[in-house]
C-alpha cells in the first residue's frame, strides 16, 4: 500500500516520534519536494527538528592521522623526548602492536594561526589558513587501539560488522535529494579501499539502498553497470531504447494483470530512474566544465594532490547536483601509504598530508565562495590517534585514548575547539568526545534526534549512537 | 546508485514490520533487587545447591531491576494500559470544591514512573544524570535541569514541565503516548502535598514468564475441516479467516504451482517438459507426486542449505580489517547441503552444530558441522596480530564469543539473549547472568582449521591414537604404572638398540661444490665441513653439492659447528653467534633434478618460535634458530618422505636459504646421510641423551620413566604421521596448529560477568549455562571443573534438544514456514520475546512444533505437509477494496491468499544459467572465486568482479557454489539484496531499486546469459516464433499470447534475439514468482 502524499510537514514531524512511520512519509515528502531542476530545495526539514545542515562532506583519513603531529601541539613532549614514558599513574601503558617505547616529541614545528590562534603543524600549511572556519574536537576518544573495530566504531558506531554507517542512517532517515545521483557517496583513495574495505560504507542491516555507492573517481566505469558491457556487442543506443519501451510496455501489461502491488510498480518507475541516471551520472565526473582556476586550487596538476584533489572537487560537484553524503578517504589499507605511521612519523606522515592540505583548504574556500558552507557540513575525521612515546624509535603506534577531528560548515560555531588531552596526548581528559557523541551532533545538524532514529534489529531497537551520546553544543552555532 | 529511493515496499526487516507487539510488563521494570541475583554465579562445583524450581529461578531474574532502556528506545504505547494496573482515580469523581485527598504513592505514583520513566531514569540507565528510583535521587539528580523536584511546587517542577509537554524538545516521555490529565493530575497533586516517597511493590516472579514462547508446549485442539482444507494446516489458518469473515483464494492453475513450487524447493524453473509432464499428469496426487520428486532432488540441499547459510552468517574470509581467505570454509556448506538432502534429524542437526566433535566423536562429519560456530566474521587484528598481553586482544575474544553465543541462541531459540551482554535483558527474562554462563560454554574455543577425516576407518585411528598420546600427556598413577611395566620396558630396550645402531649410520658426506650467492667465502676443512668467511652479507643461500654413495638414502643430517673464528664461537655468524635457516631443500640427480621432500624434521635444539620444522615450511619468512645455545654446535636431522635409492655418485645438492636478514647465516656445516629407519633418526632432546648416556642399569626410576614416556610417545607420533593427511575444516577448535599469535587455549577460560559489558569491570565468575527462564530445562549445566571444554558445548547442545523446550521446536518450524510463505506464522524468526512479533496462528505453531518433534523431525516431512496445503496453493491474487481481506488483513497476515514473492540472488543467478541451458550441476568442493585476485597492500587482497571470465571454469556452477567474500561481495548478487554474512539474517530483504534494474539490464554476466540464450535457441528451432515461444516457456513458464508474439517478433526483427533475451530476463514476470 502506497502511503498518501498529502501529508503536510506537521503530521510528518508528529509521525516522525513513531520511527519508521515518520521516516516512509519523510521519504514521500523528499520526493514530493523535487522540482525541475532535479534538485530538491527542502533538504533542511530535518526528521525531528529543522536541520541546520543538507548535506554532508567527510574527509577520512585512514590508519589514525596522529594529533600530536598536526594539531595537538605538546611542548611537554618536548621536554621528555627520549625518556620513559610515565603518566604518573599505576595504570600499565601499553600499545597494540609494540612495546612502549620512549617519549617521542613531533618532530615537525607548531605555530598558532587565525584570530581563534589554532595550533598546527608546519605539515598543513594551507588548511592553518582556514582554521578560523573550524570547530576542533580535541578530546576525542575511542574504545580500541585496533584498526577493525575502530574504523567500525567512527563510522558505524559499533565494534563489529554488521552495522549501518552514519551515511546509510543519514540516507535511511531523510532519503534522497535527487533522482540523478546516489543518496551516500563513498570516494575511496585510488590506492585502495581503506581499512575494513566496504564494511566501513555498509548497509548494515538497513535496506541495501542505503549504503555507500562507491565511486572510483580514476575508474573508466566509475559506477558499476551505469552502461552495458564493451564486451555485449549486440547492444547498441537503439536496442536498448527500444528494449526499455518494450519492457515498460510488458511489465505495465503485468501490472494492470497483478493489481495491488507496489512493488511491481516501483519496478517499473525504477527502471525510468536508471534511464534518466545513465544520462545525468556521467555529468558529474566530467570535469572539463571547471576552470584552469578551480583545478589549480584543488591541486589537480600537481601529482601528489591530484587524487585527494580530484575527490574532493568530484564531492563540491556531488554537493552541488544533491547527494546527501559524500565520504573522501585518504590513504588504503595496509601498513604504508596512509595514516598508520607504525615506521617513522618524520617520513611517513609529510607525504600523506602533503596530499591532503591543499586540496581539503581547497574546498573549504570553494564552498564558502559559492555559499555552499551554509548547507553544507564539512567532517576532518580518522579511527584514532596515535601514541606519544615512540614505536621502533621513529614511528607511532595506535592510541584509541585520544585523538582530533574538526567540522565547519552548516550549524558548526567557527573558530572553536572543544576537548583536551592530558600534556602528553595520550588520553582525553577535558571535555572528552567519543565517537557516539560526534554522530549525534551530526545527526543533530541533520534535523535528526539521534535517540529517535532507530530500526528494530535482532531484537533491539538499533541507532547509530547505540545507548550513547550527546550533542555537543559548544560547537554548534 | 544503490540509493536513490524507488521503493523497498515489501519491508524485510524485522523491524519493518507492523508488529503484533505487547508492552514488556511493568514487573519488569518495577521489580527490586532482592539480592538472589548471587544463586546463578555459583559455582556448581563448590555449592551444590541450586534452585531448580521455577518459582525460584523466576525470582532470580526479576529481582534484578531492568530499569533501563538501553540497545534502544523502550517503546512505550498505548497497548501497554493494559500491563499495569490503572489505579488513577477519575477526577471527575470528586466534587468541586472538595479537599482533594492524599495521593498514593504506592498504588497512584510509582506505577506512572515505573511504567513511563523508570526505563531511562532509573538505577541502570540514566538519561540526563536523571533518576527516579529513590526520593533523594530524584530530588537532586539531573545535571543541567536539576532540580526536577521540588516538592510543594508543582509548577516549578520540570518533572511536571516535562511530562506536560510544556517545554519544547523535553517532551517526557520522548516516545510512545503522553500521560494522560488523570495521571498529570495525580503528580501535580502529589508534589504539591510534598512528594512524599512510599513502599515500592515488589513485581509479581511469574508475570515475566508468562509469555507464549516460554510456556511448555502443549498440543492443541485441530478445528474442524471446514470444505476445501487438505491438511490440518488448513484447518486452522481457516478457522482463523472464518472468524474474521474473510474467505480463503482459490488453488492456483498448474503453470503456477510448478513453477512456484519449483523455485521454492530446488531454487530453480521447471523446465518446459516437466511443466508439459505435470500439465499432462491427470492424476488425483499429480501435484503431490511433484512435491515427492522435488524434494528428493539434489538441488533440495542446495537451495535449502542456503537459507541456513543466511541466518549463520557464513563467509569464506574473516571480515574486519584484515580480510583474509578462509581456504577451508566450504566443507561446512557442504556439509549443509548434505544434511538437508540426507533428511537429517533435527536433533542431530542442532547437535552437531554445538557440539557434533564430542556427541559424535566417530563421525566426521559432526566436527565439520562445527563450522556453524565459526561461520561468522573474526577480527584477525585483535585475535592474532596485535599483542597478546593487551586489553584490546581480552575485548577481542569477549566479542568473539559474543558473536558464537548469539549465532547458537539467535538460530535455535530464536531469543535475543545477546542484548543481555551489557544488563539484564530490558524486555525479556533473561539476566546479565544468563548471558555470561553462555559465554562461559565457548570460552575453550577459537576459529581455526581443525583436522578431520573424510573416512570413518582413518578418523577412529586418528582419534584413539589421539586419546593415547592426550592419555601419555597426563601425569598420573596409571600412566606411571603403563610406562614402567615390562611390555613398555621391553619395547625401550629394543627401540635403544636400533637407535645405537642407526646412529653409527651416517655417512659424512664430502663436499664436491659449494657456493654462496651473498658472495662468503666457503672453504671445505678436513673433517668435511664447510667454513664461511669473508663477506657476510645480510641474506644468503649456500648451494652445496655432493657424490652420494650407492644405497638408500632415508634422512639428511645437518651440523652446525661452533668454531673460534665465528662471532662469540658461532656457529652462526651473527654477533651474538645466532643462525636461521629459513628453509633446507634438497635435490637428487644432475641436470633434471628431482626435489626431495621432508616428511619431518628434529633438531637438538629449538630457539623460542624458531622450531626447525620452520626450516621445511615452505615459507622463507620462518626459520631455524638456535639462540641462546651459541658457543655450540647443533644437529638437525630432515626424514625424507620417501627413501632415495642412490646409485654410487648421484649427486645429492643441499639448498640452505637463510633469508631472515641481519646476518643470521651459518658460520660452519657438515652434511651427512643416513639409509636407516628415518623414524630412528630423529633426535631427541637433550634431557633424553642425557639419559641414553647413562649405562642402563645405572638409571633411575624416574629416568626410566621420562626414558619410556619419550619413546612411547616417539612411537605415537610416527604412527599419527604416517596416517594419511587429514582434512581441513574451518570451525570451533580448541586443538590446532597456532598461527601466529592465535593459540590454542590452554583450557576454558574463567568467565566473570563483566559491568555494563566492560572488560575492566569483572564481577563474579559465571559457569556454563543456559538460560533460566525455562522451567523445564536447568539453568546451570552441573559440571566438574575438569570437564574438557567440548563438553560444556555437548551439554548445551543437549539442553538446546530437549524434547520440552519450548523455544526451539517453535523456532525451527517458523523458520521453515517463513522460507515459504515469506513470513513467519511469527513475523520475527530470531526473537520470540516481547519485543517481536507475536504469532498469528499461536495454535497452529504449537501444533507443529510437536507434529515436527514428534514424527522424525524430519525438514523435508514439514516442507510437504507446508507445500501440500491448500493454503500454500492459494493464488497471490489481491482483492477488491471493499472485501473483507482489504478491509482487515491488506498486508494478508492471516494467509487468506499466497504471498508473491520477488527470487532472490541465488534463484536469479542460478535461473539465468538453468534457462540458458548453461547450469554446471557438479556439487560440492572449493568454491568458485568469481572474481580476479590480485595482492592488496595489506592482508586483503585486491577483488574485482568485473574481470572474471564468464566462459571460464566455475562460472556456471550454482550460486551456493560462489566464494563468499565478506568485506568484498560481489556487487551483482548484493544489488539483489544477497547478504555479505557479516551479520546474522534470518530474514532477507527484498528490495527493489534502481541499482538492481541497472544490474539486470547493463551487468556483464547478464549479457553474456543473453548471448548463451539466443544461441541456444537458435539451436533449437530455426523458426522465430518457436524461438520466442521456447524462450518464454523456458524463462516464464508459459507460452506467449497471440499479442506478445507479434511485439517480440517485431522487436527482435530489428535488434536480434540477443536484446529480446534481454528484455526477457528484465521482465517482472521474470523475477517475481506469484
Amino acid at each position: 500500500m502506497d502511503p498518501p502524499l498529502s501529508f503536510t510537514r506537521r503530521d510528518l514531524l508528529a509521525n516522525a516520534s513513531g520511527g519508521l512511520c515518520g521516516i516512509a512519509f519523510a521519504h514521500v515528502l523528499a520526493r514530493e519536494g523535487l522540482g525541475s531542476s532535479g534538485r530538491r530545495d527542502d533538504g533542511l526539514v530535518g526528521l525531528h527538528h529543522p536541520a541546520k545542515a543538507k548535506q554532508v562532506i567527510q574527509l577520512f583519513m585512514n590508519g589514525g592521522a596522529s594529533q600530536m603531529d598536526l594539531f595537538d601541539y605538546k611542548p611537554e613532549l618536548e621536554k621528555l623526548h627520549g625518556q620513559k614514558f610515565d603518566p604518573g599513574t599505576s595504570e600499565r601503558v601499553e600499545a597494540a602492536t609494540s612495546e612502549a617505547g620512549a617519549v617521542l616529541a613531533s618532530p615537525f614545528k607548531f605555530q598558532q594561526h587565525g584570530e581563534s590562534g589554532r595550533w598546527v603543524s608546519d605539515q598543513l600549511p594551507h588548511l592553518a589558513k582556514q582554521v578560523d572556519k573550524l570547530a576542533f574536537l580535541m578530546g576525542m576518544t575511542s574504545r580500541t587501539n585496533v584498526h577493525g573495530p575502530a574504523s567500525f566504531l567512527m563510522n558505524t558506531g559499533f565494534l563489529f560488522p554488521g552495522f549501518p554507517s552514519m551515511g546509510a542512517w543519514i540516507s535511511y532517515a531523510l532519503g534522497n535529494l535527487t533522482d540523478n545521483l546516489p543518496t551516500f557517496v563513498v570516494l575511496p583513495d585510488s590506492r585502495g579501499l581503506p581499512y575494513n574495505q566496504r564494511g566501513n560504507f555498509s548497509a548494515g542491516f538497513l535496506p541495501v539502498m542505503h549504503q555507500g555507492t562507491i565511486v572510483r573517481a580514476n575508474a573508466l566505469q566509475p559506477l558499476p553497470d551505469l552502461a552495458p558491457p564493451v564486451s555485449a556487442e549486440f547492444i547498441s543506443a537503439e536496442s536498448t531504447r527500444d528494449g526499455l519501451s518494450l519492457l515498460e510496455k510488458f511489465n505495465t501489461r503485468h501490472l494492470t494483470a497483478h493489481p495491488g502491488d507496489s512493488r511491481l510498480t516501483a519496478r517499473v518507475r525504477a527502471y525510468e530512474l536508471a534511464a534518466k541516471l545513465q544520462v545525468s551520472a556521467p555529468q558529474v565526473f566530467d570535469l572539463s566544465d571547471e576552470t584552469a582556476a578551480t583545478r589549480a586550487r584543488y591541486g589537480l596538476d600537481n601529482p601528489v594532490t591530484e587524487d585527494f584533489g580530484r575527490r574532493c572537487l568530484l564531492a563540491r560537484r556531488m554537493v552541488e547536483r544533491g547527494v546527501r553524503f559524500v565520504q573522501v578517504w585518504s590513504g588504503a589499507n595496509g601498513p604504508t601509504g596512509n595514516w598508520d605511521n607504525h615506521a617513522s612519523i618524520i617520513k611517513e606522515l609529510p607525504p600523506i598530508a602533503a596530499s591532503i592540505d591543499q586540496p581539503m583548504a581547497a574546498l573549504l574556500e570553494d564552498l564558502q565562495q559559492r555559499g555552499m558552507l551554509d548547507e553544507t557540513l564539512v567532517l576532518w575525521n580518522t579511527e584514532f590517534g596515535r601514541m606519544p612515546f615512540s614505536q621502533s624509535s621513529e614511528g607511532r603506534d595506535h592510541n584509541g585514548g585520544a585523538f582530533s577531528g574538526w567540522m565547519a560548515g552548516a550549524g558548526v560555531k567557527p573558530g572553536v575547539a572543544f576537548g583536551q588531552t592530558d600534556p602528553w596526548g595520550w588520553r582525553a581528559v577535558e571535555n572528552i568526545t567519543t565517537t557516539y557523541d560526534f554522530h549525534a551532533t551530526v545527526l543533530h545538524l541533520l534535523g535528526i534526534d539521534h535517540q529517535r532514529l532507530t530500526v528494530r534489529h535482532d531484537g533491539a531497537d538499533r541507532r547509530l549512537t547505540d545507548v550513547h551520546g550527546q550533542v555537543i553544543r559548544e560547537v554548534l552555532s | 546508485m544503490k540509493s536513490a529511493y524507488v521503493g523497498n515496499l515489501e519491508k524485510g526487516t524485522q523491524g519493518n514490520r507492523v508488529r503484533l507487539m505487547d508492552a514488556p510488563p511493568a514487573s519488569v521494570y518495577a521489580a527490586v533487587q532482592k539480592g538472589k541475583a548471587e544463586m546463578l554465579t555459583q559455582n556448581p562445583s563448590r555449592s551444590r545447591r541450586r534452585s531448580s524450581g521455577a518459582l525460584a529461578r523466576a525470582r532470580a531474574w526479576t529481582s534484578l531491576a531492568c530499569l533501563m532502556a538501553s540497545c534502544g528506545n523502550q517503546p512505550i504505547n498505548a497497548q501497554d494500559q493494559t500491563a499495569i494496573p490503572t489505579v488513577s482515580e477519575p477526577a471527575s469523581s470528586l466534587s468541586a470544591g472538595e479537599p482533594r485527598p492524599q495521593v498514593d504513592f504506592t498504588r497512584q505514583i510509582w506505577p506512572i514512573f515505573s511504567k513511563n520513566c523508570l526505563a531511562c531514569h532509573g538505577s541502570e540507565n540514566q538519561e540526563s544524570g536523571f533518576r527516579l528510583d529513590s526520593r533523594e535521587l530524584a530530588l537532586t539528580s539531573g545535571e543541567e535541569h536539576a532540580p526536577n523536584l521540588i516538592p510543594g511546587k508543582s509548577a516549578a517542577s520540570n518533572l511536571l514541565r516535562f511530562a506536560s509537554h510544556e517545554v519544547e524538545g523535553l517532551e517526557m516521555p520522548p516516545d510512545g503516548e503522553p500521560l494522560s490529565a488523570e495521571q498529570l493530575d495525580l503528580l501535580r497533586r502529589w508534589i504539591d502535598q510534598g512528594a512524599e516517597w512510599g513502599e515500592v511493590p515488589e513485581a509479581d516472579p511469574g508475570e515475566a514468564l508468562n509469555w507464549w514462547s516460554l510456556k511448555p508446549l502443549v498440543s492443541p485442539p485441530v478445528p474442524a475441516h471446514s470444505p476445501g482444507c487438505r491438511n490440518e494446516l488448513d484447518a486452522f489458518v481457516r478457522s482463523k479467516l472464518a472468524a474474521l469473515g474473510i474467505a480463503p483464494s482459490p488453488e492456483a492453475d498448474r503453470r503456477t504451482l510448478i513453477r512456484r513450487v519449483s523455485f521454492d524447493l530446488i531454487g530453480l524453473p521447471p523446465t518446459p517438459e516437466e511443466i508439459a509432464a505435470f500439465l499432462a499428469d491427470t492424476s488425483d496426487n499429480a501435484y503431490e507426486q511433484l512435491v515427492t520428486r522435488l524434494l528428493a532432488s539434489p538441488r533440495y540441499g542446495e537451495r535449502w542449505a542456503r537459507h541456513w547459510m543466511d541466518a549463520a552468517h557464513f563467509a569464506e574470509t574473516h571480515g574486519h580489517d584484515q580480510d583474509r581467505i578462509r581456504e577451508h570454509a566450504w566443507p561446512y556448506r557442504d556439509y549443509l547441503i548434505a544434511a538437508f538432502n540426507e533428511d537429517k534429524p533435527y536433533t542431530r542437526f542442532v547437535q552437531e552444530q554445538v557440539a557434533g566433535d564430542a556427541l559424535f566423536p566417530d563421525e566426521p562429519q559432526a566436527t565439520v558441522a562445527l563450522g556453524f560456530l565459526a561461520a561468522g566474521p573474526w577480527d584477525e587484528s585483535s585475535l592474532r596480530d596485535i599483542r597478546e598481553d593487551t586489553i584490546d586482544r581480552q575485548i577481542g575474544r569477549y566479542l568473539d564469543r559474543d558473536n558464537m553465543l548469539t549465532n547458537v541462541m539467535s538460530n535455535f531459540t530464536s531469543s535475543t539473549v545477546q542484548c543481555a551482554r551489557c544488563h539484564n535483558h530490558k524486555f525479556d527474562p533473561i539476566p546479565q547472568t544468563d548471558y555470561y554462563a553462555l559465554q562461559a560454554v565457548f570460552s575453550g574455543v577459537e576459529r581455526a582449521n581443525r583436522t578431520f577425516d573424510v573416512d570413518p576407518n582413518i578418523h577412529r585411528q586418528r582419534l584413539t591414537l589421539q586419546t593415547k598420546k592426550r592419555r601419555l600427556e597426563n601425569d598420573n598413577l596409571a600412566r606411571r604404572e603403563v610406562l614402567l611395566s615390562p611390555s613398555v620396558a621391553a619395547e625401550v630396550a629394543v627401540w635403544e638398540q636400533e637407535l645405537t645402531a642407526a646412529r653409527a649410520a651416517w655417512t659424512i658426506l664430502a663436499p664436491a661444490s659449494v657456493g654462496s650467492a651473498g658472495g662468503a667465502t666457503l672453504t671445505p676443512l678436513a673433517d668435511h665441513s664447510v667454513l664461511a668467511s669473508g663477506t657476510a652479507a645480510d641474506q644468503d643461500t649456500y648451494t652445496l653439492t655432493f657424490a652420494l654413495p650407492a644405497g638408500k638414502v632415508t634422512a639428511i643430517r645437518l651440523e652446525t659447528l661452533a668454531d673460534e673464528s665465528l662471532p662469540l664461537d658461532g656457529p652462526g655468524r651473527q654477533d651474538n653467534g645466532n643462525l636461521h635457516l629459513s628453509e633446507l631443500e634438497a635435490f637428487s640427480g644432475e641436470g633434471e633434478q628431482s626435489r626431495l621432500e621432508f616428511a619431518r624434521a628434529t633438531a637438538d635444539f629449538d630457539q623460542t618460535d624458531w622450531e626447525v620444522s620452520k626450516a621445511i615450511d615452505g615459507s622463507p619468512q620462518t626459520a631455524w634458530g638456535i639462540y641462546p645455545q651459541v658457543g655450540r654446535s647443533h644437529v638437525a636431522s630432515f626424514e625424507l618422505k620417501q627413501p632415495l635409492t642412490a646409485s654410487a655418485g648421484t649427486t645429492l645438492t643441499v639448498v640452505l636459504k637463510q633469508l631472515h636478514g641481519g646476518r643470521h647465516l651459518i658460520g660452519r656445516v657438515r652434511i651427512a646421510v643416513s639409509s636407516a629407519p628415518g623414524a630412528l633418526l630423529v633426535l631427541p632432546p637433550e634431557r633424553i641423551e642425557a639419559i641414553l648416556a647413562v649405562p642402563q642399569n645405572q638409571r633411575s626410576p624416574e629416568q626410566q620413566l621420562e626414558l619410556a614416556l619419550y619413546q612411547q610417545q616417539s612411537k605415537l607420533a610416527g604412527e599419527l604421521a604416517a596416517l594419511p593427511p587429514p582434512s581441513y575444516v574451518y570451525a570451533a577448535a580448541s586443538d590446532f596448529v597456532p598461527d601466529g599469535g592465535l593459540k590454542p587455549p590452554p583450557g576454558p577460560r574463567p568467565i566473570h560477568v563483566l559491568k555494563r559489558g566492560d572488560i575492566r569491570q569483572p564481577m563474579d565468575e559465571v559457569f556454563p549455562g543456559a538460560l533460566s527462564c525455562i522451567a523445564e530445562l536447568p539453568a546451570r549445566f552441573e559440571l566438574p571443573e575438569t570437564t574438557s571444554e567440548a563438553q560444556r558445548r555437548a551439554a548445551l547442545a543437549r539442553w538446546l534438544t530437549n524434547p520440552n523446550h519450548p523455544l526451539v521446536w517453535r523456532s525451527i518450524v517458523n523458520r521453515v514456514w517463513h522460507w515459504h510463505f515469506g513470513r513467519g506464522i511469527a513475523a520475527t524468526p530470531n526473537d520470540f520475546g516481547r519485543m517481536g512479533g507475536l504469532p498469528t496462528h499461536p495454535e497452529l505453531l504449537d501444533w507443529l512444533a510437536i507434529w515436527f518433534r514428534d514424527h522424525g523431525q524430519s525438514l523435508k516431512q514439514l516442507h510437504y505437509l507446508i507445500v501440500t496445503s491448500a493454503t500454500y496453493r492459494q493464488t497471490t491474487a489481491n482483492r477488491q477494496a471493499n472485501d473483507p481481506a482489504t478491509t482487515q488483513d491488506v498486508d494478508n497476515q492471516f494467509l487468506w491468499r499466497m504471498n508473491r514473492s520477488r527470487l532472490d540472488a541465488e534463484s536469479i543467478r542460478d535461473a539465468l544459467l538453468a534457462v540458458t541451458g548453461q547450469l554446471d550441476l557438479r556439487m560440492g568442493g572449493p568454491s568458485d572465486r568469481q572474481f580476479d585476485l590480485q595482492p592488496g597492500s595489506h592482508v586483503t587482497p585486491i577483488i574485482d568482479y568485473g574481470k572474471f571470465d564468464l566462459a571460464g571454469p566455475g562460472a556456471n556452477r550454482r550460486s551456493i557454489y560462489r566464494f563468499l567474500f565478506r568485506t568484498l561481495p560481489d556487487p551483482f548478487m548484493e544489488s539483489l539484496d544477497c547478504p555479505a554474512g557479516d551479520t546474522i539474517t534470518p530474514v532477507r530483504e527484498n528490495s527493489v531499486t534502481v541499482q538492481q534494474a541497472l544490474a539486470l539490464w547493463n551487468d556483464a554476466l547478464v549479457a553474456r546469459r543473453c548471448e548463451q540464450f539466443a544461441a541456444r535457441l537458435r539451436g533449437i528451432s530455426p523458426s522465430r516464433s518457436e524461438q520466442i515461444a521456447i524462450a518464454l516457456e523456458l524463462a516464464l513458464g508459459r507460452p506467449p499470447t497471440a499479442e506478445e508474439l507479434t511485439e517480440l517478433t517485431a522487436y527482435s526483427e530489428v535488434h536480434g534475439l540477443e536484446n529480446l533475451c534481454r528484455v526477457i530476463f528484465n521482465l517482472n514476470e521474470f523475477v517475481f514468482i506469484n
